[in-house]
């Protein structure tokens, strides 16, 4: 079979190569779709078209972000102070005064809970919807993103600002063809440009054309001789590469300078701010599912001091992200999630600072068909346990999969073919979904 | 006879009724042998029974299922005329006696004995071997539902009844009279779910008419009783028939499970096993045990009652086309087992690749380095009848094989740094001690013992470091068992193994070996000692009692007043362990043709067979007989016509993969990739911790590298698995290769343009040198003459030579071994 499509995939070669022509999906991944499906699922109305994934590693502190108690004993409280958001009787930390202004386009759930107290085994919980497992790793949201939809409009289907977000971010037991493409630099770095993404500085376009035209002919014959899945997968790979070089705007959408000075100062010239400002631009020019980290969060000692000095920058990147979408006609159909590891202990420890809590925590979702300006569940009066509505890492996956169109009963076919639940055990949580 | 009876009427290949019509002529269609599976029946209680297959093969290898075709005949030698029964494929005693079952079709006779013994009591209902297995074959117990850790809706049984008191306690005590009503058995949510009477959310799992249903009830009916403690095992489960070869296209063949007990007594379980097929496309399986053909290629069926696991293997043959295998005389036993796999397959392996083909694949397989123009040339030149050969002797002693299995080794060991755990000092040296066992030739089994059973510091025996990588018991007896046997065992850990043999028994048993080891910090900090503390134990995590060392497959183990991890040792690398030799030779062979004769390399397990039994066996046994001397094993290998194949396919053998019927092109691992590109532009690459110009495979730490390394997939040596060095090309790859530093950058401070031209060689002759120094080939008229009207007349056309240089180190010809 894939023998015989070779002369295809090698005539849409030389045109790709040539003239940077944007071409369909190879065979190949055609192929492990159509095997991928092992059992019978009802794929639901696409809600979301694309994802931004804010990830803050380490564990962020519900009770110094998202879910403040102010009534409660100091000891639980922390040092920071709340402040009233746009929501009727909610409040956010006083560090998220932006963010509070935002609130009603947000949807907070203050009661997520799951069992894995180590970071590694949080992350796993957080970044796949599975419990880590000693037998297989599970693929990362995104990359059950790329493996059932695969690139649009010349981006790569899943993408890593800067780099692949904690060790569980990747393609798990799928083929390493969908694990992220890793921007590889920091935007907010003022030189930022993405890892061999333009052509090398004294290669005209004239010189690259030259060597794609050398390229067809030196790999004419052998793609007759030795056809083989590994070798079509491999050309797939530079057409996408081809693809991605010859069209303006998937490059272009990595060039943050193609913003006006006042929309990044908007997002605010550091990290947070610049890395929300690329996944806004990556997903407006087609990218499905982007993920971004932001921050190390494991505040064992003095979280007060820690927390004051990275949230402010996240407070006005997230504010502006969300206005942003909103205010382009983004955000119905871009999914923002902001999530972590786990949360913190209810009480300041003797290092003035919290260790890990895995009992209750908070994410905030936005837009994508989300509920506009709810909070969801309850962490009750010290942050202890959920009080109401619990939702679990299994849960939060396949709402999120629910909205882009993904039944998280379908199941995807681990080495060994073993076949295995996009997410097990999770159900589509209503009190979320608008 | 009578299939008279039924010309071709039934499912059947034409091939039957030209048999029968020509019965007199010598024809592949021919039967030869005809037999009836069980070859033995016992029958011993008054419900028993037992189905019965017959099969018949012609004189070309297919097997056809004759149970509706053949004429069955019973004769009862001891007691009641009538005591033995056969109707409709299912025999049954009504009173105890001997008798013989005799088949006959197209002229062929088979019998099988049958005896009934016990026949006028009833069989007491069981909850081991009645209920559980119904909730197993039912589904119940499955991972996906109520077998979940945590259950589902509420109720759990334990993954495929493995724990069965458990089981028990939950059905009977749990919610006391809802999951059962002892008054009222029908009215048991245990029954009602699952005929979904009431809502279930797993739905109708059978009908309230089925005898899955009749045993439930009759269960609850007799007071659900406990009978755990009493029941006999399972001693083993057998799948008849052993094997078969059927037409392609819709051809079928029954099988029948049997399971036997500590009690002496066997049970037909066809209806109780779980059928799996490891290949529907070619062949799939229902579960009644029927075998149905599609396409042409292999199967193995499985059936997995009890803890066992069994299989079969179904070969799906072309009828079609005539096939006469094209003579051609095998180099070794090698070919020997790969061509008689071939032949029963009716494939025709490719011809041999040319001179520069092998040239260029054994050098990167054996040394890692692609062939210098000095080689290929005097390859070239060399016209004796044995040069391969001498070749081959010749890259044996390269230094690039020690570094290429120093390499692979490192990757299975895991070596690298880890923070307040394996600091560089201890992490070299051991990568050291590595590498010179495997450049001094010294015999694997005696590095694996050595490895195995060390103790003390990780400075002066720094192989101990295997044990301070991993410092978990049951993490060391997986990375154990999955190195150096090919088993992985980390189902067991929570659940019995659901494609093998292992059970959780099994695992903690061997977790055991590990459970005395200790360590003790030395003066410096980067120094630990490791020994053995003389206790400690493995507890089983479902009822908490101490296991014995235990062999995997073997018996418990003699540790009295030694090192347990002396006898484990002793047990992996004996020459009659059948893991560790036909294993290790395994990753040998998957190393030169890409994958393994049982793949993944590391998952040897009943449900997951080698693809050629006789070559795994005698791999093993050739690695054992050389002194597990890892050189004369590559010899053997690389000697052998199959590994010294085309790429370029047949018509028979397009599809083939598993039965190295042709070479199949094989990405260079990204270490390769590397050191060949500086090989080729002359670029030498400077990496972390080593001088200039060292080879990307002699990197010591799997936590060192660079950005290319890991683009391309190394291995970062955090578990065991062969599948951490991935070969699975990605958007970065490509990426880099075309606009990144590494091609261009050496291609540009390497100067090997400059220096051709610089030489005197025209454009043409640049062209001809790029071609052979990295793809081992001159180029051909069309690409020469495309190529030079590219580059144009220019006088010193370095910077378009340097793109054709360019285009062939981005080609998938350089990227690939083929």
């Amino acid at each position: 079979m894939a023998y015989k499509s070779m002369t295809t995939r090698r005539g849409f070669l030389a045109a790709g190569a040539v003239t940077g022509l944007g071409l369909s999906l190879g065979d190949f991944f055609a192929l492990q779709s159509a095997q991928a499906a092992s059992n019978t699922f009802a794929a639901p109305t696409v809600r979301a078209k694309s994802v931004i994934h804010i990830y803050l590693e380490g564990g962020v502190a519900a009770q110094e972000t998202w879910d403040p108690k102010p009534e409660a004993p100091i000891e639980y409280r922390g040092e920071l102070g709340s402040i009233a958001t746009k929501l009727p009787g909610v409040r956010f930390s006083e560090l998220l005064g932006r963010t509070a202004n935002v609130a009603d386009k947000l949807t907070v759930i203050r009661s997520m809970t799951h069992g894995e107290a180590a970071h590694e085994r949080g992350q796993h919980n957080m970044m796949t919807g599975y419990r880590p497992s000693p037998a297989l790793q599970y693929p990362s949201y995104g990359s059950v993103v790329s493996h059932e939809y695969g690139p649009r409009r010349d981006l790569p289907a899943y993408i890593s600002i800067p780099g692949q977000v904690t060790d569980y971010g990747g393609s798990g037991y799928l083929s390493t063809a969908y694990a992220p493409f890793s921007v590889g630099d920091d935007p907010a770095n003022p030189n930022f440009s993405v890892r061999d993404l333009s052509l090398p500085k004294g290669v005209s376009d004239e010189r690259y054309h030259r060597r794609l035209a050398a390229l067809e002919t030196v790999n004419r014959e052998f793609s007759e001789r030795a056809a083989s899945d590994a070798v079509s997968a491999m050309d797939e790979f530079y057409q996408r590469a081809f693809e991605l070089i010859g069209s303006v705007d998937a490059r272009e959408a990595f060039n943050l300078k193609k913003e006006d000075d006042k929309t990044r100062d908007r997002y605010g010239r550091n990290q947070a701010g610049q890395r929300m400002l690329l996944a806004r631009r990556l997903v407006e020019a087609g990218a499905r599912f982007v993920t971004l980290s932001y921050g190390g969060w494991d505040h064992h000692q003095n979280i007060t001091g820690s927390v004051r000095r990275l949230l402010p920058a996240f407070d006005q990147g997230f504010a502006t992200l969300i206005a942003d979408l909103d205010e382009r006609g983004l955000l119905d159909d871009t999914l923002v999630m902001v999530s972590s590891e786990f949360g913190r202990t209810p009480k300041i420890n003797a290092e003035a600072g919290r260790d890990h809590w895995s009992k209750v925590f908070s994410v905030v979702v936005a837009g994508g068909g989300m509920k506009r300006g709810a909070v969801i569940g309850s962490s009750g009066a010290t942050a202890t346990e959920p009080e109401e509505t619990p939702v679990t890492p299994e849960d939060l996956a396949t709402t999120v999969f629910h909205q882009l169109g993904i039944a998280a009963e379908k199941e995807l076919i681990a080495p060994g073919d073993r076949p295995i639940e996009i997410v097990k055990g999770g159900r589509v949580r209503p009190e979320l979904l608008a | 006879m009578k299939p008279l009876a039924y010309p071709c009427l039934l499912a059947l290949s034409l091939s039957l009724c030209s048999a029968v019509g020509s019965a007199d002529e010598a024809s592949p269609t021919e039967f030869v042998d005809l037999t009836v599976y069980p070859p033995q029946v016992t029958l011993n209680h008054a419900d028993d029974f037992q189905r019965v297959v017959a099969v018949a093969t012609q004189a070309d290898g297919v097997t056809i299922d004759v149970t509706d075709l053949a004429s069955w005949r019973v004769g009862v030698e001891h007691g009641d005329a009538e005591a033995v029964r056969l109707e409709d494929g299912l025999l049954s005693a009504e009173s105890d006696g001997v008798a013989r079952v005799a088949v006959e079709f197209a002229g062929l006779h088979a019998e099988a004995d049958v005896h009934a013994e016990g026949i006028a009591k009833e069989r007491p209902i069981s909850f081991r071997h009645d209920v559980i297995p119904v909730l197993t074959r039912a589904g119940c117990n499955s991972g996906g539902c109520h077998g979940s850790s945590r259950g589902k809706d509420g109720f759990r049984l334990s993954l495929f009844g493995f724990d069965p008191a458990g089981d028990h306690h939950r059905l009977t005590r749990e919610q006391v009279n809802r999951r059962l009503n002892l008054a009222l058995p029908e009215e048991s949510l245990l029954l009602t779910k699952a005929v979904a009477s009431v809502t279930h959310t797993g739905g109708k799992r059978f009908d309230d008419q089925s005898e899955y249903y009749a045993k439930l009830a009759d269960w609850i009916a007799a007071g659900a009783p406990n009978d755990l403690d009493g029941a006999p095992t399972v001693t083993a489960v057998a799948l008849y028939p052993p094997r078969a070869a059927i037409g392609a296209g819709g051809q079928s063949q029954r099988f029948i499970a049997v399971a036997d007990y500590s009690d002496g007594t066997s049970r037909d379980v066809t209806s109780l096993a779980i059928f799996q097929s490891s290949n529907e496309s070619s062949a799939a399986i229902d579960q009644t045990g029927k075998v149905t053909s599609d396409r042409r290629g292999e199967t193995f069926v499985t059936a997995r009652f009890d803890t066992h696991t069994v299989g079969s293997q179904v070969l799906v043959l072309p009828t079609d086309e005539p096939f006469e295998p094209r003579p051609e005389a095998p180099v070794n036993y090698v070919d020997e087992f790969v061509n008689a796999k071939l032949r029963t397959l009716r494939i025709h392996p490719s011809e041999l690749c040319a001179d520069n083909e092998f040239l260029r694949r054994a050098t990167i397989d054996i040394a890692g380095r692609l062939p210098t123009p000095e080689e290929a040339a005097a390859f070239a030149a060399d016209d004796s009848a044995a040069k391969r050969e001498t070749r081959i002797d010749a890259l044996l002693k390269d230094p690039g094989f020690a570094q290429v299995w120093g390499l692979k080794w490192a990757e299975l060991l895991l070596v690298r740094t880890l923070p307040n755990r394996v600091e560089y000092k201890p992490m070299f040296l051991y990568s050291r001690w590595l590498t010179e066992q495997i450049d001094s030739g010294r015999p694997l089994d005696e590095m694996v013992r050595d490895l195995l059973a060390a103790s003390g510091s990780s400075f002066d025996t720094p192989q101990v470091n295997f044990y301070q990588i991993e410092p978990d018991p049951k993490k060391i007896a997986e990375n154990v068992a999955q190195t150096f046997c090919g088993i992985r065992l980390q189902c067991a850990q929570c659940h019995n193994h659901p494609f093998d043999r292992w059970t959780m028994d099994d695992y903690y048993a061997f977790t055991a070996f590990f459970a005395q080891i200790q360590r003790k910090a030395g003066e410096d900090y980067r120094e630990v000692f490791l020994f053995n503390r003389g206790s400690g134990e493995a507890k089983h995590p479902v009822d908490n009692r101490n296991m014995k060392p235990k062999y995997l497959g073997g018996a418990e183990a003699d540790v009295k007043g030694r090192d347990r991890r002396e006898a484990l040792a002793e047990w992996v690398t004996a020459p009659e362990n059948p893991y560790f030799a036909p294993s290790v030779a395994n990753r040998v062979w998957a190393h030169f043709f890409g994958v393994g004769v049982v793949e993944p390399v590391d998952d040897l397990r009943v449900s997951n067979p080698p693809s050629n039994p006789a070559l795994f066996k005698a791999l093993g046994e050739r690695l054992v007989e050389y002194d597990y001397d890892l050189r004369r094993l590559v010899r053997d290998v690389t000697l052998s016509n199959a590994y010294q194949r085309s790429c370029e396919p047949n018509t028979s053998n397009q599809g083939d993969l598993h039965n190295f019927a042709r070479a199949h092109a094989r990405r260079l691992p990204a270490e390769t990739l590397l050191d060949c590109l500086s090989q080729v532009t002359g670029a030498p690459e400077k990496l972390p911790n080593l001088p200039l110009g060292a080879r990307a495979t002699q990197i010591a730490d799997g936590n060192a590298g660079n950005y290319f390394l890991t683009t391309f997939g190394r291995s970062k040596r955090e578990t065991v698995c062969a599948c951490e060095a991935k070969s699975d090309p990605t958007l970065s790859q490509a990426l880099h290769l075309l606009n990144g530093a590494t091609v261009a950058g050496k291609i540009d401070s390497g100067k090997q343009i400059e220096r051709w031209l610089d030489d005197g060689k025209t454009p043409a002759e640049v062209v001809d040198a790029i071609y052979s120094t990295a793809l081992s080939r001159p180029a051909n008229e069309q690409e020469r003459a495309d190529l030079l009207a590219m580059i144009g007349d220019a006088e010193r056309p370095v910077e378009q030579l340097r793109d054709v240089f360019w285009a062939v180190l981005n080609s998938r010809e350089f990227a690939f071994n083929h």
